[in-house]
């Protein structure tokens, strides 16, 4: 089977705004991703996972190497691969259903159409009666899920998403991540789900939600180990289970160190 | 104090100033010198009567807006391309700046000479007035930008189009009528200055183009009435108040989402 995503030799290097230096981000990254495999990317505070991310996204270019998706170079952002950020960033001028509807909007659904996919999608994510509020007025679990119902509103083939989770509670979390596994088809047919390439710093979401894990380490970012996850789906009962805990501290022994020592660098 | 005297306070104060106002003046016997406030309302009253008050008014208000909106479309295009385009902005930038620091009303002159005295100098003084804020707030607005937006808006499939019409405006939009408030504000302020240099031929040839300013001056020289004078005076602040407040309101019902 040919892959959905491939990242061959990537390479970026960039001058931080900050300090004016050379920055070498990643260092010859190659990884494959099939069409319905979820893979998330873990490795600690400035390995360059979100990097690689912008890489696939079309946000950024390599400095050398290339992204393929489905066999053809990525030159920008396309409505195929739909993002969800770190910081949701949804719209703020507009409401739930305006954030939804803008994909469908953006690629010329008339006003019907967008409608009537956008609604569709806000109940599928539990915010109808919230569809006419603004995201400030929106906790950070509804902001998520407001994101989500956008980025699923354009029917993507590939999910790409930047530590998605990262802004909410504990609690939150591990409801969205159920949710998240839903809505991916965590429990149904393997054809239906989508590709999706998770950017995570939490192990334990990055075993519970995904069938492999790409670990990157850290100045320069490269690839130190890709975890298989041999786990039964659904995944629900397996959160707090033995095997998961086997691979969660598997790879945390991949990244300690340098998690450590990424703590004392970053103070400088 | 309780609160009740405490909120009522300011009146009978005020009401002192005013009456001490009154009898100092007729004390002095200079009436036609000093202004006084029961001659402040005797003009209101003869002013507003033969309607001076409100066709002076509404001129000025119509030339502040005119120019308000010259200075908009003008500004607020020119900020988007310097904010967007750095070459744009590097090559405009040291003029802008430069002329920016030049005081409107110190085009007066210039104004004068080269558009007459028939108020289409003061429209010039006060578009000159309101464009540069319009610019220099649109500028900036453009710089802060999130650019995750528009990363958002690309992945989801905006053209570049869009992008301008459906992130970048309305994302602007915020600073670009805090820029707006003060154009206004510039532009309430500098055509009373204006109108007053120009001001007392046009009056006195009948012109139609008649503003505060050049009833201040015709109060001042023709009809030697500083009650009339201290009338307009609070006239100018109250308008400028208004502005502020309507602008605010705007602001606050346009931009829902802050």
């Amino acid at each position: 089977m040919s892959a959905k995503i491939e990242g061959r030799g990537l390479c970026k290097t960039y001058v931080s705004a900050r300090t004016g230096d050379e920055v070498e981000a990643l260092r010859n990254v190659s990884f494959r991703i099939m069409p319905n495999e979820f893979v998330s990317i873990v490795g600690p505070s400035g390995c360059g996972k979100s990097t690689l991310l912008s890489l696939v996204a079309g946000f950024a270019t390599p400095t050398s190497g290339e992204v393929l998706v489905d066999g053809s170079a990525v030159a920008g952002p396309d409505p195929r691969r739909g993002v969800i950020f770190q910081e949701y960033a949804l719209f703020p001028w507009r409401t739930v259903l305006g954030n939804v509807e803008f994909g469908p909007m953006a690629r010329g659904a008339s006003f019907d159409e967008r409608q009537a996919l956008a609604r569709r999608y806000i109940e599928m994510v539990g915010l109808t009666s919230f569809e006419g509020r603004y995201p400030h007025e929106l906790s950070g679990g509804m902001r998520q899920r407001c994101a989500l119902a956008r980025l699923l509103a354009n029917e993507p083939e590939v999910w790409l998403m930047d530590e998605p989770l990262a802004a909410v509670d504990l609690q939150t979390r591990n409801i969205l991540q159920d949710e998240l596994l839903r809505l991916w088809g965590d429990g149904g047919d393997p054809a239906l789900r989508r590709a999706v390439m998770f950017v995570t710093h939490g192990i334990d979401e990055a075993v519970y939600l995904s069938d492999r894990v790409i670990v990157l380490g850290r100045r320069p970012g490269q690839i130190k180990e890709v975890v298989a996850i041999d786990l039964p789906r659904p995944r629900r009962a397996l959160r707090n289970s033995a095997e998961t805990g086997r691979y969660i501290d598997h790879i945390w022994s991949l990244i300690r160190d340098e998690a450590a020592q990424a703590i004392v660098e970053e103070a400088h | 104090m309780s609160e009740t005297q405490l909120r009522w306070l300011p009146l009978p104060v005020f009401g002192s100033v005013l009456l001490l106002w009154e009898l100092a003046v007729r004390q002095s016997g200079q009436l036609s010198l000093y202004p006084y406030p029961g001659g402040v309302v005797e003009a209101a009253i003869r002013t507003v009567g033969d309607g001076s008050l409100l066709a002076a008014t509404s001129g000025s208000l119509y030339r502040v807006l005119l120019g308000f909106v010259i200075g908009g479309l003008l500004g607020i295009p020119l900020g988007l391309l310097m904010g967007l385009l750095r070459p744009v902005n590097r090559a405009l930038s040291p003029i802008v700046d430069s002329l920016r620091s030049i005081a409107p009303i110190a085009w007066i002159p210039m104004a004068l000479l080269w558009l007459g005295i028939r108020g289409n100098a003061a429209l010039f003084i006060v578009s000159y007035a309101a464009f540069f804020p319009f610019v220099v707030n649109t500028v900036q607005a453009v710089r802060l930008i999130d650019r995750t937006l528009i990363n958002a808006a690309r992945a989801l499939g905006a053209s570049r189009m869009l992008v301008l019409r459906a992130i970048i405006l309305p994302s602007s939009l915020p600073v670009i009528l805090t820029g707006a408030r003060i154009s206004l504000a510039f532009a309430w302020g500098s055509i009373i200055a204006a109108e007053l240099a120009m001001g007392i031929k046009v009056t006195a040839g009948g012109s139609g183009a008649v503003g505060l300013g050049q009833l201040m001056v015709s109060t001042l020289y023709i009809r030697r009435d500083v009650n009339g004078l201290v009338l307009y005076m609070i006239v100018i602040g109250l308008i400028s108040l208004m502005i502020d407040l309507v602008m605010r309101r705007l602001q606050r019902n346009l931009t829902p989402w802050r």
